[in-house]
């Protein structure tokens, strides 16, 4: 989950990684009531990146300037997403921008730390970085990181504020649970001391479970999402929408992508990656059944599972009876394999239902029915 | 031969109280791997399905034995499980769990490699040695034992993958399924060296996915002069950019994880490279009996299409 600059900002400052001061604003109403000590820059806070290329970070001169900027930051798009607040800090006399950020890396065993003499918007265009391959958070080592930035590094005193700023900033990621802490850039002032410019900070859902603030974190994306979307992550399924009109009710990721591209083959489109195997249940397979019924461009259904924990024998009782109480009257097709599937037949017998044995079959009639359906 | 386990591993089934757990260990028994007893620190000193409980990992070693560990806890307790494990004594871990923070993960992989172990997941159904001992929860029929070596990011399409070669007559020594997450116990790169090492392993089947760097591994092994006949399936053509398709690594970011990209790496170092579950066997046939496509001269990729080759999965040298 990426944060915002604001949010990944408070954690540098909070692992003692010096951040400018910064106000925090919604509305430029809300900014005409701060004093500001001009010249500031006006940052869109939005999780997404190429915000500063995209005009996501103004200089203003004087406390109006800062309000138009505000007032236009906060229309905008970056990636998607509208900006949920503007980052107002004074603007900041940089001698210098270079690079730092702690990521997992799985060459690295775990932690890697990359670092530039040239930071800046355009990181990606420029030299590779220096290349630090930590692995476990505890194996860092300042000698190490020391002997490897003294390659490309000339300025010995900012060396040694990278080495410790390293060390802060491994120690961040693993006792906080960040997947990526980024500084572009790391800036280098007029008076020798270094701030952090930016932050990217992206921190380990799975982490949930013992970070309180991850938690809320999560729990605050879910909200933003669209109900459909929210209501699947609720219920434990994995959805995403796409721009095709055959669902697709299937379990692991894997095996839902296989069936996407084979949809593609068959001269179909998918509608759906919509994965259950995270919450194999009666429940949810009847909320991905009412997801798919609900969603207007969604023409045949198409269950596709090849079960290994999940037994198949349970999930054609569950099938069966679905169908028997749903309402919605859009075509499904079945393609059950896996776990106990000889069952599946004798299951189905009598119930009109009718499970395919080859999965290119049942991915060629539900496509059949998406072209018929397009065509009435 | 296979990699990893065999008929003379002995397994123990840590969190063996809980239904998966339990439903597993009767699993793996019924498939002829030498389950020889549990571990649970709530309930010792019981019996499931006839297995003994034991308190923990060091009791259960030496009672039993055990050198193989399948553990079925939650993510919030694994870290502490896989340690206790290759603390114990025990050489093979297998952890299916999906959800793992990733910070575990690199401690887990740190941890098994500090104690001269082999941790397999986080995220994986396991791994099959077919005919000889499964640790996991594959579907037993899927698999038959044969020449071809397995590696998988997914564990359905792994079962999927499988039914199809042995339907197909083509059966596994090994089928590994390294997972979904970035930071794996058995990477694929060192999936591809332990069943390059095998004798009887022919030809590597791989499984792939957009996002993460895996792919790239395969094709550096592919290119190597020495390398066994490589097949690859990779999927989610149809998966949009930036969107996480339920693997944590399965994310188009950057060029590199598209499946474009990836398609052509593995073809250009000779793997016989598809993009659909449907083209598998014939790639994977076509891998065991032409010339890999960069050692023909015309350079390009010839299909599995001449009747008379037919896969020979024995009395074939291998190419290694």
């Amino acid at each position: 989950m990426l944060l915002t600059e604001h949010e990944g900002k408070r954690l540098l400052r909070e692992a003692g990684i010096k951040v400018p001061p910064g106000t925090l604003v919604r509305s430029p109403a809300a900014l005409a009531r701060r004093k500001l000590a001009c010249p500031v820059a006006v940052k869109a806070q939005v999780p997404s990146g190429g915000r500063g290329k995209a005009g996501g970070v103004v200089r203003a001169a004087t406390a109006a300037a800062a309000r138009r900027a505000a007032r236009r930051i906060l229309g905008m798009r970056f990636g998607g997403e509208k900006p949920s607040a503007v980052l107002v800090e004074p603007w900041l006399a940089i001698r210098r921008e270079v690079y730092l950020s702690v990521t997992v890396d799985p060459a690295a065993d775990g932690y890697v730390l990359l670092y530039s003499p040239h930071g800046g918007v355009d990181i990606e265009g420029g030299e590779p970085p220096l290349r630090y391959a930590i692995g476990p958070a505890h194996r860092f080592r300042s000698y190490r990181l020391r002997e490897i930035l003294a390659t490309a590094e000339r300025d010995a005193a900012l060396r040694e504020k990278v080495v410790a700023l390293g060390r802060r900033l491994v120690e961040l990621a693993s006792s906080r649970d960040c997947v990526t802490v980024e500084i572009n850039p790391l800036a280098l002032l007029e008076d020798g001391s270094v701030v952090a410019a930016d932050a990217k900070v992206v921190r380990d859902e799975c982490a949930a479970f013992r970070a309180a603030d991850i938690q809320a974190a999560v729990e605050a994306t879910h909200r933003r999402e669209p109900k459909p979307i929210a209501r699947a992550l609720a219920g434990d399924l994995m959805l995403v929408w796409l721009d095709g009109d055959v669902g697709l009710i299937s379990g692991g990721a894997g095996m839902t992508m296989a069936t996407m591209d084979l949809i593609g083959d068959a001269g179909g489109r998918p509608a759906c990656f919509l994965d259950c195997s995270a919450n194999p249940t009666p429940g949810g397979y009847r909320l991905a059944f009412d997801l798919l019924d609900h969603e207007p461009k969604v023409k045949v259904i198409l269950v596709s599972i090849f079960g290994g924990l999940t037994q198949m024998d349970r999930v054609a009782r569950v099938m069966k009876e679905i169908m028997q109480e749903r309402k919605s009257r859009k075509p499904v097709v079945f393609r059950l394999n896996g776990t106990n599937a000889r069952r599946v037949e004798e299951i189905f017998a009598g119930s009109g239902l009718h499970n395919h044995t080859a999965l290119e079959d049942a991915v060629a009639e539900a496509a059949a029915i998406a072209r018929k359906g397009a065509r009435a | 031969m296979s990699v990893l386990i065999d008929q003379r591993s002995r397994f123990i089934i840590q969190g063996v109280t809980g239904n998966v757990g339990r439903f597993s260990a009767r699993d793996m028994r019924e498939y002829g791997t030498a389950v020889v007893g549990g571990v649970s620190a709530a309930s010792p000193g019981m019996e499931i399905e006839g297995f003994p409980v034991f308190p923990d990992v060091r009791a259960a070693c030496a009672a039993t034995r055990a050198d193989a560990s399948v553990i079925y806890v939650p993510a919030t307790t694994a870290l502490d499980h896989v340690v206790e494990a290759v603390e114990g004594g025990i050489k093979i871990v297998v952890y299916p769990g999906d959800g793992l923070p990733v910070r575990d993960a690199i401690e887990m992989r740190a941890a098994a490699r500090a104690n001269g172990a082999t941790l397999i997941g986080p995220n994986t159904p396991g791994l099959i040695s077919p005919g000889k001992a499964k640790a996991g929860f594959m579907p037993s029929f899927c698999y038959a034992p044969g020449a071809l070596g397995v590696i998988s990011r997914s564990g359905s399409l792994s079962y999927e993958a499988c039914f199809r070669l042995t339907s197909a007559g083509l059966g596994q020594t090994t089928v590994i399924g390294i997972g979904g997450d970035p930071i794996k116990g058995v990477s694929a790169a060192e999936a591809l060296e332990l069943l390059h090492a095998d004798t009887e392993t022919q030809a590597i089947v791989y499984l792939g996915e957009i996002g993460g760097g895996d792919e790239y591994d395969v094709a550096t092994y592919a290119a190597r002069r020495d390398a066994k006949p490589v097949a690859a399936l990779i999927v989610g053509r149809q998966a949009p950019k930036g969107k996480k398709m339920g693997h944590a690594a399965a994310l188009i970011g950057s060029h590199a994880d598209t499946h474009s990209a990836k398609m052509k790496a593995l073809a250009t170092a000779g793997v016989h490279a598809v993009g659909a579950v449907s083209e598998l066997v014939p790639a994977v046939a076509a891998a065991l009996n032409v010339l890999k496509p960069s050692q023909e001269s015309s350079g390009t990729f010839t299909p599995f299409d001449k009747a008379q080759d037919r896969p020979r999965l024995r009395g074939r040298s291998s190419r290694a």
